[in-house]
């Protein structure tokens, strides 16, 4: 059995329910909340004193060697892509791209040698996925971005990894095949967390770079 | 039989003022094809219509930028009522950034925003003004992407993000659009380029890394190779494929 113990996570995420439910369950000894999202401005990012200040309030922390960064967005709403409206695509992908790219480096950066940074990311498989493509575009690329960063922080011994789910958008009627497990699409205290904790843990120490999809094997 | 390269087509291509993207507007000029170069660098984008003329096609160019949306949307107006509708979209655009190489902690906000203004806001903007025109064709879009969007690259790393954003979009696009009869569909491509060139003269080290992947032995032909490729999509002959991502990489990257 690895060190799971909870003790020691630092937790990033944004200030929702589902979020904290998620951080209570790890057992989370220190919790970030990021900065809420702004006001659109329109074309062109005008985020960087915000983003700036947020980078430094990560770094200022005391480093520790398990660090869960959550994406969940606060609003998941099903839209066909087309039809997504210019100030809708600056809120569901620029800015949450901008703030977690930004997140993402510091988090690992600040994580000490040999620890571990789980990302956790609402990732629709691609049946269940019509309708959000700003939320999946968003998460494949923190996927992507998950791969570089264990690319870069493995030679400190620094793990990076992936835990999908589906919480926030799991369909009431899954097309095609029915999940794997009952429960579809988990729970966030039981399923979600036991994913998270497991890729914490000594027991994936071997483990970097990947996704682990918690959600009941649909 | 197919008859992707007998049926004369109306096809737009951004970034075609060179490397890859004036690879396919090449490699579809070929086949008899109407093709826009749709580029912020008019004379140049010229200078590759003339080309697309030269080899058997219809070449006309428009200065697009496609993180604007105004330009956009009357480019794809423009064509649309002097080429009398369009059958395909190739989204070939990156950024300035893509082949700047260098650790992640250096990447700034605003190389950060263009990245994503071109490669992501560009392929939604095309989506939102462009699939009406295709549907009205039964068309198809293709979306260039890279085997850095399945891979995560340790010096390229906002460049492979936004690249993996192409794929999923992609992805999703193809289930959406499916219904109304416009296939999507992304190709990884490894060609040689100038910019693949500067680097290799940079870090020959890169050279050995690179060359060391491929089953092929090479790197791809913008037309030969990664042109037909595209053209292949875009075309009848590929009427029954969308959601894919297509590796045109000599066996470079294995795809999960």
């Amino acid at each position: 059995m690895g060190d799971s113990s909870a003790t020691g996570v630092t937790f990033i995420g944004p200030a929702t329910p589902s979020a904290d439910v998620l951080a209570g369950a790890l057992g989370a000894s220190v919790i970030q909340h990021c900065p809420a999202d702004p006001d659109d401005g329109g074309w062109g990012w005008d985020w960087e004193p915000l983003l700036r200040g947020w980078q430094h309030d990560l770094e200022a922390t005391t480093p520790t060697g398990q660090v869960v960064v959550c994406t969940w967005p606060t609003v998941v709403s099903a839209v066909p892509f087309t039809d997504l409206g210019p100030e809708a695509w600056r809120a569901q992908v620029e800015w949450p791209t901008a703030l977690w790219f930004t997140t993402l480096v510091a988090a690992a950066g600040h994580c000490t040698d040999g620890g571990s940074v789980v990302v956790v990311v609402e990732r629709p498989v691609t049946l269940d996925a019509p309708g959000h493509a700003a939320l999946v575009a968003v998460s494949d690329g923190l996927v992507n971005l998950v791969r570089s960063l264990a690319a870069i922080e493995g030679a400190r011994g620094v793990r990076v990894n992936v835990v999908a789910t589906e919480v926030h958008t799991a369909p009431a009627v899954p097309r095609g095949a029915p999940p794997a497990l009952d429960g579809f699409p988990g729970r966030i205290g039981h399923e979600v967390a036991g994913a998270v904790r497991l890729l914490l843990s000594s027991d994936a120490g071997g483990v970097t770079g990947t996704v682990l999809a918690a959600d009941c094997g649909r | 039989m197919g008859t992707d390269a007998t049926t004369p087509m109306t096809v737009l291509v951004t970034g075609a003022s060179g490397g890859v993207g004036r690879g396919i507007a090449l490699a579809c000029g070929a086949a008899g094809w109407e093709v826009w170069i749709a580029a912020r660098r008019g004379p140049e984008a010229a200078a590759v219509a003339d080309e697309v003329s030269a080899v058997g096609g219809r070449g006309r160019w428009i200065e697009c930028d496609v993180s604007r949306e105004a330009s956009v949307q009357g480019v794809l107006e423009e064509v649309a009522a002097t080429s009398d509708g369009l059958d395909g979209i190739v989204h070939n655009a990156t950024s300035g950034f893509s082949s700047q190489a260098g650790p992640i902690a250096d990447i700034t906000l605003p190389q950060l925003e263009d990245h994503v203004a071109v490669a992501s806001r560009g392929l939604y903007l095309l989506a939102r003004h462009g699939h009406a025109l295709l549907a009205a064709r039964r068309g198809s879009m293709v979306v260039m992407t890279s085997e850095a969007g399945f891979e995560g690259k340790r010096l390229l790393a906002a460049y492979a993000m936004v690249k993996a954003q192409q794929r999923s979009l992609v992805s999703v696009l193809a289930r959406e659009w499916g219904p109304t009869g416009v296939r999507v569909n992304a190709v990884a491509p490894l060609a040689a380029s100038p910019a693949m060139e500067r680097a290799f003269v940079a870090d020959p080290a890169m050279e050995q890394r690179v060359m060391g992947r491929i089953p092929l032995g090479r790197l791809g032909d913008a037309t030969d190779d990664i042109g037909v490729a595209v053209r292949f999509l875009l075309g009848d002959d590929a009427h029954f494929v969308t959601g894919q991502t297509l590796m045109v990489d000599g066996g470079s990257c294995p795809a999960p």
